[in-house]
C-alpha cells in the first residue's frame, strides 16, 4: 500500500503493516493497542485514506486481535478527523460486529454506539440507520444479535420520521425465530425505552415486552426480567400496576427456577421503580412466594435481600409479620448457603424493629444461626454484631456469642480462623476492654503460636488494632508481657512471629514501654542461633528505629545492626547493611 | 539523609524478578536465560548430599500447580522467613510449571542459604517432553528456548540433602548399587537422567511392604522393604529416609517402622485427585510436625494466552 521509496514519513506506516502481518500474534495485538499513535503519526487524512482501509481488509485475525481493534476503533473519532469524517468508521466496525466470537461482536457494537453518539445529523440519516438496517436484517443471527445494542442510540439521534422504521424493525428482532437474537432484544429493551416517546413505550413497547415475557425459552423470559425495572420508571405508576407489576408477579412464579433466582436477586430495584406503595400491597407476597421456593438458589437470593427490601417498604408491620414467619424458617432451611446467606442480612432488621420485637423473635433466630454447623453462617453473624448490639446490647447475646467464638477461633480449617481474626477488633468494639480482655485475650494471643503462618501473621496484626481500640496503657499491661513471654519458644517461627508483633505494636505504645521494655528484648535475639531470626532482627530494628529517639539509635540499634553486619551468614549480613543504610547515624556531616 | 549512606540492594533486579514471578507472571526469556546462568553457577558447587542445617521445611511434589505453591508458603511461611528444602518434580501436569520452576530457582539464587531444591524425575528432558512442561514453555514462549535452559539447569541440581546428618532427603528412593552417602557422593550427576542406574534409582525408586529389593511397576528405579531401609539408615547413622514421588491422601506417609516417610506437596494433584498436601517442619531440636493443606481457593484456572507454537507456520 504504502510506497518505501525513501520517504521517511511512511515509516510508522510501514512498521505498522509490517507488524500487523507479522507471525507473531504478540506483536500484532502490540501494534492494534497503539493504533491511536500511529494514526497521530499519518494525520487525519491519511488515516482515512490508508489505514482505515487497510483495517477493514484485515478483518481475518486472531480474536483477541480483532477484539483490541474493536475497542481501539471506538475511540477513532479524533483521529479521522472529528465527527464530520466518524461515517469512515463504520465500516470496519459493522464487519466486526458481524463475527462469530460473542465478546468481539459485543466491543464491536459498544464501539459502534460509541461513534453513532458522534456522528453529525445527515451522517446519521444517510449512514448509520441503513447500518442498523442492515444488521437488524442481516442473514446470519450474528449480526441481528449485535443491531440490538444500536437501538437506544439510533432512535435518538434520527429524525421522527425514521422512527416508526425502527419501532416496527426492533419488533421484528423480538420476535425473530432464533432465541439468541430475543435474547439480545430482551436484554436491550430497557434501554431502547428510555429513547422511546412515552405514548409508543405503552402501545408499541408493552405488547412486545410481554411477548417476551411468555416466551418459550427460559433464558428469554430471564433477560425480559431485566426490562421491568426500566420500564417501570418510565412509565406512570398505574400504566406500571397495570403493566409492569402483573408480569412480575407472574414471573415470581415462572416455572423455571432461573427466572424466579433473577427476580428474587432485583426484586428490591422493582420495589424501588413501583413505588413503595404499590409494592407493600402488591409484592409482599411475591417475596413470601420466592422465600419460600422450593429450589435453595431461589430461597438464598430471596434470604439475602431480607433486610433490603423491608427497608425499602418503610419496615412498617404488615411487612415484618409477612416476612418474620420465613425468616424463623430459613434459619433452619436445610441448606447451608441460604443460611448463610440469610446470616449475612439478619442482623439489620433488628434496628426496624426495636427493642422488644427484636428479643422476641429475632434473638432465637440469631441464637440459632450462632450454633449452625457450618462455619461461614456463623461468621456472617459475628460480621454484623454491631447492628444488633446498637439496639439490644450485646449482654444478651454474649452467652452464645462466646461459645461461638471460641469454636470458630479453634476451627480445623485455618481459613476461618483467619475470617473470625478479622472480626476481632469489631468484637473488641462491642464488648468494651474489660470483658474483652476476660474472654477473648488469650485467644488473641494463642494465634501468635497457630501452626499455620497466615494465622500467625494475622495475630500480629490484629494485636496492633486492639491496641489501637484499647489505648497504650492497655496495650502495656494485657498485650506487651504476654508477648515478651513468649519470646523464649523453641520453635524458630514462633519465635519470629513475636519480633513481627513487638514491631507492630511499637508504634502505638508509649516510648517508655518501646524503649524499656521491648528494645532490649529485639536486642537480645540478635544472639539467637538460628540466622533467620538475626535477620528479622534487623528487619524489625529498620521498623523501630524512626519510632525511638535518635539517642537510642544510636546508643542501641545501630551498634546492634553492626553487629549483624559481620555475621557469617549472608542474609543476615544483607538485611542489617539494609537496615543501617537506612537508619541515619546521629550526627551527619 | 546523605545519599552515600544508603546502600544501594544489589538484588534489586531479582527481587523485583521475584515480586513478579510471585504475581504468576512469568520471566522474559533473556531473563531466565540469566537466571539459569546464575543458578548453574551455585548447583554446581553443592554436593549431591548437600548437607541441610535444622530448621528447615521439607516439601514434595509441586508440579506445577503454582497457586498450591503459594499456599503452601502461607501454611509454611515466606522464603527466606522460612527454610525450605524441596524434594523436586517441579514441573509437569499442572498449569503453572514454568511460573512454578523459575521462581523456585530465582528463590534459590536469591537466597541460597535458606533453600534447597533436589532433582526429582520430571526435571529431566525426556520426561518433560511428554507431560507437559515442554509444551508450557511453548505455550508461553512461543519457542522452546527456556525449555533448553532449564533442563539444561536439572542436570546440576543435587540428588539428594542430608538434614543434620541424621534426615536423608531425595526424590525417589534407594537403590541397590548404593550402601552408603559416600557411593553417592561419588557419581557424577550432571547428565540427563539415565535410565537404569544409581543415579536413576534414587530418582524412581518407591518403598514397598515387600521385604528386600522388587522390579518397579513404573519401569524404572526399583520397590524397597523394610529391612533394605533399616539397613541403610543404620550403616548410614541416619534416623529417617524422606522421599515424595508417590501420591498419599494425606498428604505424608509413615512406612517402614518410621524409617522412611513420603511427602507430597501438591493438594488435589492434577485438579481430580482429591487429597490433601502436606509439608514436613524439622525443628531446632530435629522434630518433625506434618502440616497438612488443601488446595487454594481459585479463580476461573487455567488462564493462558493463546500463542501459535513455530512450527504452525
Amino acid at each position: 500500500m504504502a510506497d518505501e521509496g525513501g520517504d521517511d514519513s511512511l515509516y510508522p506506516i510501514a512498521v505498522l503493516i509490517d507488524e500487523l502481518k507479522n507471525e507473531d500474534v504478540a506483536l500484532r495485538l502490540n501494534s492494534v493497542r497503539r493504533l491511536s499513535t500511529i494514526a497521530l503519526a499519518l494525520g487525519e487524512e491519511r488515516t482515512r485514506r490508508e489505514l482505515i482501509p487497510f483495517l477493514t481488509d484485515s478483518n481475518d485475525d486472531e480474536d483477541e486481535v480483532l477484539l483490541a481493534m474493536a475497542e481501539e476503533l471506538g475511540n477513532f473519532v479524533p483521529y479521522v478527523g472529528g465527527p464530520a469524517f466518524a461515517d469512515n468508521l463504520l465500516g470496519p466496525l459493522e464487519t466486526l460486529s458481524t463475527v462469530e466470537e460473542t465478546v468481539v461482536r459485543e466491543k464491536a457494537a459498544e464501539s459502534l454506539a460509541k461513534v453513532g453518539t458522534q456522528l453529525p445529523e445527515p451522517a446519521v440519516i444517510e449512514h448509520f440507520i441503513p447500518l442498523v438496517r442492515r444488521l437488524a436484517t442481516g442473514e446470519w443471527f450474528t449480526s441481528r444479535v449485535s443491531s440490538c445494542g444500536l437501538f437506544g442510540t439510533a432512535y435518538h439521534r434520527c429524525p421522527s420520521q425514521m422512527r416508526p422504521e425502527l419501532r416496527s424493525l426492533y419488533g421484528q428482532l423480538c420476535r425473530d425465530d432464533t432465541p439468541m437474537v430475543r435474547r439480545a432484544a430482551a436484554h436491550n429493551l430497557g434501554r431502547f425505552a428510555e429513547r422511546v416517546e412515552p405514548q409508543c413505550i405503552s402501545r408499541e413497547l408493552i405488547p412486545l415486552f410481554q411477548e417476551l415475557t411468555v416466551d418459550d425459552q427460559d433464558s428469554v423470559r430471564l433477560l425480559a426480567v431485566d426490562s421491568c425495572g426500566p420500564l417501570a420508571r418510565l412509565l406512570t405508576r398505574d400504566e406500571s400496576a397495570a403493566h409492569v407489576l402483573p408480569v412480575v408477579q407472574k414471573f415470581a412464579a415462572d416455572k423455571s427456577w432461573r427466572v424466579r433466582y433473577n427476580v428474587a436477586q432485583q426484586l428490591c430495584q422493582l420495589c424501588e421503580a413501583l413505588g413503595p406503595d404499590l409494592a407493600r400491597s402488591e409484592l409482599i407476597p411475591a417475596f413470601v412466594r420466592l422465600l419460600r421456593d422450593s429450589e435453595a438458589e431461589v430461597r438464598g437470593a430471596a434470604g439475602g435481600k431480607v433486610a433490603q427490601f423491608c427497608s425499602l417498604l418503610g419496615a412498617n408491620e404488615s411487612c415484618v409479620v409477612a416476612v418474620l414467619p420465613c425468616v424463623k424458617e430459613l434459619a433452619a432451611d436445610s441448606n447451608q448457603f441460604v443460611r448463610a446467606s440469610l446470616a449475612s442480612v439478619v442482623m439489620e432488621l433488628a434496628p426496624m424493629l426495636g427493642k422488644a420485637a427484636t428479643i422476641e423473635h429475632l434473638l432465637p433466630v440469631f441464637l440459632a444461626l450462632l450454633k449452625d454447623d457450618f462455619p461461614d453462617v456463623r461468621l456472617n453473624i459475628i460480621s454484623k454484631l454491631d447492628q444488633v448490639n446498637k439496639v439490644i446490647g450485646i449482654e444478651l447475646l454474649a452467652q452464645s456469642l462466646l461459645p461461638a467464638i471460641e469454636e470458630l477461633a479453634e476451627d480445623k480449617h485455618w481459613r476461618v480462623r483467619l475470617a473470625i481474626i478479622d472480626y476481632i477488633p469489631l468484637l473488641a468494639g462491642q464488648l468494651g476492654s474489660n470483658f474483652f480482655q476476660e474472654k477473648l485475650g488469650p485467644q488473641c494471643l494463642k494465634w501468635l503460636s497457630d501452626q499455620v503462618y497466615s494465622i500467625r501473621e494475622a495475630a500480629t496484626s490484629n494485636l496492633a488494632k486492639l491496641a489501637r481500640e484499647f489505648g497504650p496503657d492497655w496495650a502495656r499491661d494485657h498485650l506487651v508481657p504476654q508477648v515478651l513471654g513468649m519470646v523464649n519458644n523453641p520453635h524458630y517461627l514462633y519465635r519470629m512471629t513475636v519480633l513481627v508483633a513487638i514491631a507492630s505494636l511499637a508504634p502505638v505504645v508509649s516510648n517508655d514501654v518501646l524503649c524499656h521494655n521491648m528494645l532490649p528484648v529485639v536486642v537480645n535475639c540478635s544472639k539467637d542461633k538460628v540466622p533467620n531470626i538475626k535477620f528479622n532482627v534487623a528487619k524489625m530494628l529498620e521498623r523501630l528505629a524512626p519510632l525511638v529517639e535518635p539517642v537510642v539509635v544510636e546508643r542501641t540499634i545501630r551498634p546492634c545492626l553492626l553487629e549483624l553486619n559481620s555475621d557469617g551468614d549472608s542474609d543476615v549480613r544483607f538485611f542489617a547493611s539494609q537496615a543501617l543504610a537506612h537508619t541515619t547515624p546521629m550526627i551527619s556531616a | 539523609m546523605a545519599s552515600s549512606a544508603v546502600a544501594e540492594n544489589p538484588y534489586r533486579d531479582l527481587d523485583a524478578h521475584i515480586e513478579s514471578l510471585l504475581k504468576c507472571s512469568p520471566l522474559p526469556e533473556q531473563d531466565v536465560k540469566a537466571l539459569c546462568d546464575k543458578a548453574r553457577e551455585i548447583l554446581i558447587e553443592e554436593s549431591n548430599v548437600q548437607p541441610v542445617k535444622c530448621p528447615v521445611t521439607v516439601c514434595g511434589d509441586i508440579h506445577g500447580q503454582f497457586q498450591d505453591l503459594l499456599e503452601l508458603f502461607r501454611i509454611g511461611g515466606n522464603c527466606p522467613d522460612t527454610n525450605y528444602l524441596f524434594m523436586g518434580d517441579y514441573v509437569d501436569r499442572g498449569y503453572h510449571s514454568v511460573e512454578t520452576v523459575t521462581l523456585l530457582v530465582a528463590l534459590k539464587v536469591r537466597y541460597r542459604d535458606r533453600i534447597t531444591i533436589l532433582r526429582g524425575n520430571h526435571e529431566s528432558r525426556q520426561i518433560t517432553q511428554v507431560y507437559g512442561f515442554y509444551d508450557e514453555c511453548l505455550r508461553k514462549y512461543g519457542n522452546a528456548n527456556v525449555w533448553k535452559n532449564f533442563t539444561d539447569l536439572f542436570d546440576y541440581l543435587p540428588l539428594t540433602a542430608l538434614v543434620e546428618n541424621q534426615v536423608f532427603c531425595l526424590h525417589g528412593g534407594l537403590s541397590p548399587t548404593l550402601d552408603t552417602l559416600d557411593h553417592i557422593r561419588q557419581l557424577d550427576r550432571v547428565q540427563e537422567v539415565p535410565h537404569e542406574g544409581p543415579m536413576c534409582d534414587l530418582l524412581w525408586s518407591d518403598p514397598d511392604d515387600r521385604c528386600g529389593w522388587g522390579i518397579s511397576p513404573r519401569g524404572a528405579g526399583y520397590t524397597f522393604g523394610q529391612d533394605i531401609s533399616e539397613q541403610f539408615n543404620h550403616s548410614n547413622s541416619l534416623n529417617l529416609v524422606s522421599r515424595a514421588h508417590q501420591l498419599v491422601m494425606e498428604g505424608y506417609n509413615s512406612c517402614h517402622d518410621q524409617n522412611v516417610v513420603t511427602i507430597f506437596s501438591a493438594p488435589n494433584y492434577c485438579y481430580r485427585c482429591g487429597n490433601m498436601a502436606a509439608i514436613m517442619e524439622v525443628s531446632e531440636q530435629m522434630r518433625k510436625s506434618f502440616l497438612q493443606f488443601e488446595p487454594a481457593p481459585r479463580r476461573g484456572e487455567p488462564e493462558v494466552t493463546r500463542r501459535t507454537p513455530d512450527y504452525f507456520l
